[in-house]
């Protein structure tokens, strides 16, 4: 045993190789659309950190982990730290396996805040303080509402700040082809009411107005609760949604199971999606958006959150060859106001080490907003990251519902128990459009709550 | 004279056997063929028509931008936009202007498309675009073409893969992990097998009972003990707890009951004469193992080696678990998978990295499958 | 980059060595420690008896420390779990048990189990069976045979992708799943093969028959090699056509390895997890017991009590394999 283990260390040390700095992708100074003080002041206040490790795991891989590695290339810059990052396709065990085990990482980032609580009662994260709370609050578009998705009871049942959020994404959004709705002479409707009466027109007209698809694999059903949650938000208050997710409010309470209805207005007429019902369960989500670019288009709308042109064909431009539309609310209900729904990533301490606190304070810069920003993919509620710096109109529209929203809601199946949020609610609303009714799957889904201590 | 020889003489219909074989090769080879084909193809490609249409050329329908009114001319008293719409390859049969009559107008012909602008685009995909007034707007004006493509295969897909970074080092990593977790098991369950089944001591059939029942222990049940085990173990000592040697030991504890009962079921099954022969000649347990048992237990252990590799080569989760996932510990997997985007759902990559991981685990059923041949010569001195 | 292949290919050696000398040493030790040559006779033999007492152990050491620590071990922390609430800190006795008994996806998973048990080994070892002798017999055998062996090397995703391509419905238009073109071209209507509830549970099993039948094949091929020449020749002097003598010469005579290669197969469908992860994750009432299992073990925090139950009701499904183990290696300690 022993032998294995020193031939095992020794091979170790053989095999590791220091990662080298990757380069700057813009040079400091230069583009002035990004925030370089920021950058300086950090670089004066970390410069005692040289040669120190951190480790970062999170759930970025392929195109991403390359954004996010360009990010890195400036914190490790300006502070000689040596950062290591990893992401698995399975990050959500992994990180259940390394914390419980006692090998965490030193960083861990992850899109969801209901395992983050579970982890945070265990006693696995590092409270990140009442300052950087406040820091939040003041300093992000509804910073009260990412205070509170990242405030967790900790393992002594006392309530602290444990996740700091970084990279969001907007779910509240409807994508078409500008020229196809200019040829057939559609016009972007303002209201909910609006919008039923377009895809009654683009049926009339012979064609089909929506994409929507579930498959996700795994996941399948999960493209569903952001349709229920989007419209739970215009149906209801954000307090009642709030009790939804707590589940203060039952799942079958008619309130839910009318907004679950009014999903199947759209998702269960055979008319409105794109191969009848039969295919909206099947078709994965990573393939629904390319009917929009079908020629003819097999549909001219499809909802999904502001991630979703990465799924687009290859060289469409984003304002020209598609573009977005706020999913409109209910003229019916203008007490509500515009609800915005969201996701993001939430950047937790799992380790309190130096490197850890330093990496903490560098994503209070801009610039580790703007770094993103300028390349794809990436939006910040940080109202100090300057608008400039999104890489095109799209992106800096989506960024701005994000920083002057009064009130955001963060995607409900991510905050509900994982059995939940990630299990009962999928196959659930999976069941529901293969033909049950909303009455008898949110039934399903509160027994399934229960049946949870 | 071999069985095959002598059942071919009952006159059993040989075409019927060429047949039926021929028909299961295909069905088997034809989910592989799939995906063989479709890692060649263009991603954009990929989930739009089938992998079968791909041999043929198709008719496609795309949708392309005119330049834009910065590159207008003025030619006599109107104005003109030219260019080429595509490089070569592809021909253009017809073209429209709405995307609903993709397919309006002929190539070739110059038409009236309202608004006073005439369009004509040739098949080889230059096009003028006319009007007697200058261009205005910011963006070119979208066409629609239906073109016959050839049928095209790129390497692309393979090119992203191989050239990702670390994917050198991963490869190295997965061999560094697999061949001794491959021959270690093989090594401790042969003699355990030996023992099980040729060496009397109480409570042997009890043992092989719980070896069997082992197997089925669900791994994902034993990860957090482990993990936890080696940390402990590594901070006693002071060394990482993830390294090369713990990831063996994981994937030999692993793969043992498995090899220790399909091991034992072969060794049993070997003549008694021989080995009891042996025993009265004077040689010992380690002898008889050694100079008999291993050299005519090829076949099975060959067939387990197999297996062991390719269980070990595919494996994802307890790499990561065991070795962990900095970018200079990933195995082939690991670094595969971290190419996939967040979201997953990059076919292109899936298909060609699938087909790229197939590749060592075939050369090792090659490689042994002479040894499997082999133990045709060490079967026929096996007494039934 | 050499540096590293020279050092891997270093600790390679070293490790695979280190395990040949412990076998080599420890038996070296044994004859050494209890010596037979120039003894009287007493001691010789009683030191002979000894060595053979000591002998199995030092044979069957490493491989009996190993599953000790890295599956028995496992398998009493779990059982200790199961009787623990959700984080695994406070003792709720048979609750989790209970919960068992009601659930409904609990249920559902034992049934899905039963069918996969029911249809998948039997499927691989009778197919497996059938090409082993078929290619055995005609020249581009070894050819079939590296088709049907190519799935085992695919890895579970990888083959989950393969079958996508396979099972993928488009509503309207053409279809690009090929075996929704193939229903279309005869006139049929495309079907959401995974998405048709008790259906797609065999949708998902042809993917392992697919996977796991050239593990059939190898096993049975290399037992059928071993079959003396002389009683298949008998037979054909007696006058057997081919499939007497597959049915009453060939399958008797390896009956001990297809019992095993079928007890393998169950094991593996005990354990079966990518591909219903992958293809469906349990949805459509596809869950099985390991998917469950890893459901309750890892989403959202999970449930390490619940999962433990799991885990447990998956070991318990072996034991009849177990006992009929138990009187294989019984009836042939009587043999010898």
């Amino acid at each position: 045993m022993k032998i294995y283990l020193c031939a095992g260390a020794a091979a170790l040390a053989l095999l590791a190789t220091t990662a080298s700095a990757a380069e700057l992708k813009f040079k400091p100074g230069e583009d002035k659309r990004l925030n370089w003080a920021s950058y300086e002041d950090f670089k004066k206040a970390h410069g005692d950190l040289k040669g120190q490790t951190l480790n970062i795991f999170g759930p970025w891989r392929g195109d991403d982990e390359v954004l996010f590695q360009s990010v890195l290339a400036y914190f490790a810059d300006a502070t000689g730290i040596n950062v290591k990052y990893a992401s698995s396709e399975n990050y959500e065990q992994q990180i259940v396996i390394d914390t419980q085990a006692g090998s965490p990482p030193d960083i861990a980032i992850l899109p969801q805040p209901g395992l983050y609580a579970d982890l945070a009662a265990k006693g696995f994260l590092v409270p990140l303080g009442d300052e950087t709370a406040k820091w939040v609050k003041d300093n992000y578009g509804a910073g009260e509402s990412w205070v509170g998705y990242g405030t967790y009871k900790g393992k002594d049942g006392a309530s602290a700040y444990f996740a700091f959020p970084y990279k969001a994404d907007l779910k509240s959004m409807v994508w078409y082809v500008p020229e196809n709705f200019e040829e057939a002479g559609y016009k972007v409707p303002e209201t909910m009411e609006d919008l039923f009466k377009l895809s009654d027109q683009i049926v009339k007209d012979g064609s089909t107005p929506w994409c929507i698809g579930l498959g996700s694999g795994g996941a399948t059903g999960w493209p569903a609760t952001d349709w229920v949650e989007d419209l739970m938000l215009r149906l209801n208050t954000p307090e009642t949604y709030d009790k939804w997710v707590s589940n203060e409010i039952k799942f079958n309470d008619p309130k839910v199971v009318a907004a679950i209805e009014e999903f199947g207005k759209f998702a269960k007429n055979g008319k409105y999606v794109d191969g009848g019902v039969a295919a909206v369960a099947s078709t994965d989500f990573r393939d629904s958006p390319k009917g929009l670019f079908g020629i003819p288009p097999k549909c001219y709308m499809h909802r999904q959150a502001s991630f979703v042109p990465s799924f687009f064909p290859e060289g469409t431009k984003l304002g020209t060859d598609a573009d977005f539309f706020y999913l409109p609310t209910y003229a019916s209900k203008p007490e509500l106001g515009k609800p915005v729904l969201g996701a993001g990533t939430l950047v937790s301490l799992t380790k309190d080490t130096k490197p850890a606190r330093a990496f903490l304070e560098f994503l209070k810069t801009p610039i580790a907003h703007e770094v993103w920003m300028a390349q794809s993919s990436f939006l910040t509620p940080y109202k100090a990251a300057k608008p400039e710096a999104y890489a095109n109109d799209t992106m800096r529209r989506e960024g701005e519902i994000l920083t002057t929203a009064t009130s955001f809601r963060f995607d409900g199946s991510d905050l509900m128990p994982g059995k939940i949020g990630a299990g009962a609610f999928w196959t659930g609303m999976v069941d529901y459009v293969g033909g049950k009714s909303g009455e008898a799957v949110a039934t399903d889904i509160q027994k399934a709550w229960d049946g949870l201590k | 004279m071999n069985i095959a020889q002598s059942i071919r003489r009952t006159g059993f219909p040989r075409l019927f056997v060429h047949a039926a074989v021929l028909v299961i090769a295909i069905l088997w080879l034809l989910p592989t063929l799939g995906i063989l084909v479709s890692s060649l193809r263009d991603k954009d490609q990929i989930t739009v028509s089938g992998w079968w249409t791909a041999f043929s050329g198709s008719a496609q329908t795309e949708a392309v931008r005119l330049g834009d009114a910065s590159s207008q001319k003025q030619d006599g008293t109107g104005f003109v936009i030219a260019g080429s719409l595509f490089d070569g390859g592809k021909t253009v049969t017809g073209f429209g202007t709405r995307v609903q009559e993709p397919n309006a107008y002929p190539a070739g012909e110059a038409v009236d498309i309202g608004n006073g602008e005439t369009l004509k685009i040739l098949g080889d995909g230059t096009y003028e675009y006319r009007k007697a007034t200058s261009f205005e707007g910011d963006r070119g004006k979208r066409v629609y073409l239906t073109v016959m493509t050839p049928p095209a295969f790129t390497l692309d897909n393979y090119r992203t893969v191989v050239n990702a970074e670390g994917i050198g080092k991963a490869f190295i990593n997965s061999l560094t992990v697999t061949i001794p977790a491959t021959i270690i098991p093989i090594l401790i369950a042969a003699f355990a097998a030996y023992a099980l089944a040729w060496m009397e001591f109480p409570g042997r059939a009890i043992l092989i009972a719980v070896v069997v029942g082992l197997i089925v222990v669900p791994l994902q049940m034993s990860l957090i003990p482990l993990l936890k085990m080696y940390n402990q173990i590594g901070m006693f000592f002071g060394v990482p707890s993830k390294t090369y040697a713990g990831i063996w030991l994981a994937h030999t504890a692993f793969g043992m009951p498995l090899a220790i009962y399909l091991l034992r079921n072969y060794i049993a099954g070997l003549p008694k004469e021989i080995i009891e022969s042996a025993r009265v000649d004077g040689a010992t347990d380690f002898e008889i193992f050694i100079k008999i048992v291993l050299p005519l237990s090829f076949p099975a252990l060959a067939s387990f080696a197999i297996f062991q590799f390719l269980w070990v080569w595919n494996d994802l989760l307890i790499a990561m678990v065991f070795l962990g996932t900095a970018k200079d510990q990933l195995v082939l997997t690991g670094a595969l998978n971290a190419l996939l985007g967040s979201r997953g759902g990059n076919w292109e990559i899936l298909t060609a990295s699938a087909f790229i991981t197939i590749l060592v685990p075939l050369f090792v059923f090659f490689a042994l499958q002479r040894y499997l041949v082999r133990g045709l010569l060490a079967g026929s001195v096996k007494g039934g | 980059m050499a540096g590293q292949i020279v050092s891997a290919v270093g600790i390679m050696i070293a490790g695979v060595f280190a395990c040949a000398a412990y076998y080599w040493l420890s038996d070296r030790l044994l004859n050494m420690a209890l010596p037979v040559r120039g003894r009287d006779i007493v001691t010789a033999s009683r030191n002979l008896n000894r060595r053979s007492v000591i002998r199995p152990w030092l044979f069957l050491g490493p491989a009996l420390l190993l599953l000790a620590i890295y599956l028995v071990y496992p398998v009493i922390a779990t059982l200790i779990l199961s009787f623990y609430d959700r984080a695994g800190t406070t003792f709720v006795g048979l609750d989790n048990y209970r919960w068992a008994l009601f659930d409904r996806e609990f249920r559902q998973s034992i049934f899905n189990n039963v069918l996969w048990l029911a249809v998948v080994p039997a499927a691989c070892t009778f197919l497996g069976l059938v090409i082993a002798v078929l290619t055995d017999r005609i020249w581009w055998g070894n050819i079939a045979k590296s088709i049907v062996f190519m799935p085992m090397a695919i890895s579970f995703v990888g083959a989950s992708v393969i079958w996508k391509f396979i099972y993928e419905y488009r509503g309207t238009g053409t279809q690009i799943g090929l075996l929704n073109a193939v229903v279309t071209f005869f006139g049929g209507d495309p079907q959401v093969w995974i998405a048709l509830p008790f259906w797609n549970n065999f949708a998902l099993m042809v993917i392992l028959i697919w996977i796991q039948t050239g593990f059939a094949m190898v096993i049975l091929s290399a037992a059928l090699r071993g079959i003396p020449e002389e009683t298949i020749e008998a037979a054909v002097i007696d006058g057997a056509n081919g499939w007497q003598i597959f049915w009453k010469i060939m399958v008797p005579q390896i009956w001990g390895t297809i019992a095993v290669v079928w007890t393998t197969i169950t094991i593996l469908v005990l354990k079966v997890f990518d591909i219903v992860l992958t293809m469906t994750n349990g949805q459509w009432d596809t869950m099985v017991l390991a998917n469950l299992m890893f459901d309750w073990m890892f989403r959202g925090g999970g449930d390490s009590g619940r999962a433990a139950v799991i885990a447990l009701v998956i070991m318990a499904a072996v034991t009849p394999i177990m006992v009929w183990n138990i009187r294989q290696a019984n009836r042939e300690n009587g043999g010898h």
